[in-house]
């Protein structure tokens, strides 16, 4: 009697176990790359990450000189050098060259994951923080008179982007990953209402990991990339 | 009837195993997508990073030689007090660019919307945020230079809706002007799936057109800060034990 059932669970069994064997077997290949497409990725995800690299070094060497040359100002302060000189510290402080520090918010969001494991065949793209998501929220963060805003210790400036390549998010042009932090500075209690009524409750409205907290210090770190300008120049006859 | 039960037995048994490993694989597949690992993008993304990497680190290259080349004119004339005052306005011309004080001019392009096109004032942010990412240097939207604590909005009254660049009305016809390389600045609005292809499905179709010498206007004033203020790291950073190091930003 319980042979004639022990047989087809055997069966299934070994057909499931076929099937994921086989499963498991593509995605390894795509790992270690059998396919010539993976495997121009490869040597292009090297070349970016190269990239990144002396890029990295680039700018901590640009942060270096700039301090030194930061020091050495503060040295010679007589007369008319002083006062061009206060006024050079309120401009790149404007700029967003300096460090700055003040009341303001952190907020932190995250792709939707644990959502995702729940329903594994939604898009995989609706449970992705895209950079559309980044960008109202910092859209937001300026209509309540931020004074100074930071992406994952990327500090914004005028002509900062966001913007994605594929599923990767860029700002400044460097790679950011999630989870992703915005820091703000500003009155506490206006940032946190704006985005509170904004991007960051349609963002909890699905289920997406999000976190606001007001704080009595938050630091912002200066800007650490060029300021090439080959095509602006300043229009002298206003 | 015994029969009949041992046959529903063998088929849920199936049914949860065929489930039990669309399930696995599934989740194997998604765990990777989600992984985020370069590899998986599409190879004209990866070429389209290695590109702007490139041109960034083109950049960074100019702007070391350049703060190099400040520093020494710093040590060389450092009793020359007209030298250091032509160098400190150098340095300002830069900064004065990207905070809006002072008047901009150069080639550019500019995006014209009448008013008979449906426009909201996330149209503005994304076309903004996209005129720098293809490299703009400056941007205005009609009188109002666009900045980094640049607010755009929008206002509504009994009878119309306006959308607001730093607080101000935009009258018809909006112009959107980017100083900055015209054919790098156009590609960056036209790429297929772009935001102007995008538009085009809401019927607006802004008018772009290069221009040779576009003039953008200035802010009045360099902004209040009424919280920040300027962050001196701590003295603990150069005393040699780093047992709690600052919580700086990661």
């Amino acid at each position: 009697m319980r042979k004639t059932w022990l047989v087809p669970v055997t069966i299934v069994c070994i057909f499931s176990g076929f099937f994921l064997a086989m499963q498991l077997k593509v995605m390894a290949n795509n790992n270690t790359l059998v396919n010539p497409l993976s495997q121009k990725n490869t040597n292009l995800v090297m070349i970016i990450k190269d990239l990144e690299k002396e890029i990295k070094d680039q700018e901590d060497q640009i942060e270096k000189v700039r301090n030194t040359i930061d020091d050495m100002q503060k040295q010679d302060v007589t007369g008319n050098l002083q006062e061009l000189q206060e006024q050079l510290k309120e401009s790149k402080i404007a700029a967003g060259l300096t460090t700055v520090a003040g009341k303001g918010i952190i907020i932190t969001v995250d792709d939707n994951i644990e959502g995702f494991k729940v329903n594994s065949q939604s898009d995989p793209n609706k449970s992705l923080i895209h950079y559309e998501h980044l960008l109202n929220i910092v859209s937001e963060l300026k209509i309540g008179s931020a004074e100074a805003i930071s992406i994952n210790g990327l500090r914004l400036i005028t002509s900062s982007e966001i913007r994605c390549v594929g599923n990767t998010i860029l700002i400044n042009t460097t790679r950011i990953a999630p989870p992703f932090e915005i820091r703000a500075i500003g009155s506490p209690k206006l940032l946190a209402e704006i985005s509170l009524n904004g991007e960051l409750e349609i963002l909890k409205a699905s289920n997406y990991p999000v976190s606001l907290k007001e704080q009595e210090e938050v630091i912002i770190p200066a800007y650490k990339g060029s300021l090439q300008f080959s095509y602006a120049k300043i229009d002298k006859g206003e | 009837m015994q029969k009949v039960t041992k046959y529903k037995w063998q088929v849920s048994l199936t049914v949860v195993f065929v489930v039990l490993g669309i399930f696995l694989s599934l989740q194997y597949q998604a765990q990777n997508r989600i992984a985020n690992d370069l590899t998986y993008e599409r190879t004209e993304n990866l070429i389209a990073m290695v590109r702007s990497l490139s041109e960034k680190r083109q950049e960074l290259a100019f702007e070391i030689y350049d703060l190099n080349s400040k520093m020494s004119t710093l040590i060389e004339n450092k009793n020359d007090e007209k030298k250091l005052i032509a160098d400190i306005e150098a340095e300002a011309k830069k900064y004065d660019i990207v905070t809006g004080i002072t008047a901009v001019k150069g080639r550019g392009l500019t995006v014209t919307f009448e008013k008979s096109m449906p426009i909201l004032y996330i149209d503005i942010i994304n076309i903004i945020n996209e005129l720098w990412a293809a490299g703009a240097e400056a941007i205005a939207v009609n009188d109002q230079r666009v900045t980094g604590s640049s607010s755009i909005f929008y206002v509504e009254d009994e009878s119309s809706m306006f959308i607001t660049v730093n607080n101000h009305k935009l009258d018809f016809p909006v112009i959107i002007s980017a100083i900055g390389d015209p054919n790098n600045l156009e590609k960056g609005l036209t790429l297929p799936g772009g935001i102007i292809d995008n538009l085009a499905l809401f019927k607006t179709f802004p008018q772009l057109s290069k221009s040779d010498s576009l003039t953008l206007p200035k802010i009045s004033a360099l902004p209040n800060y009424y919280f920040l203020y300027e962050y001196k790291a701590p003295p603990e950073i150069t005393t040699p034990t780093p047992a709690i190091t600052e919580k700086t930003v990661p």
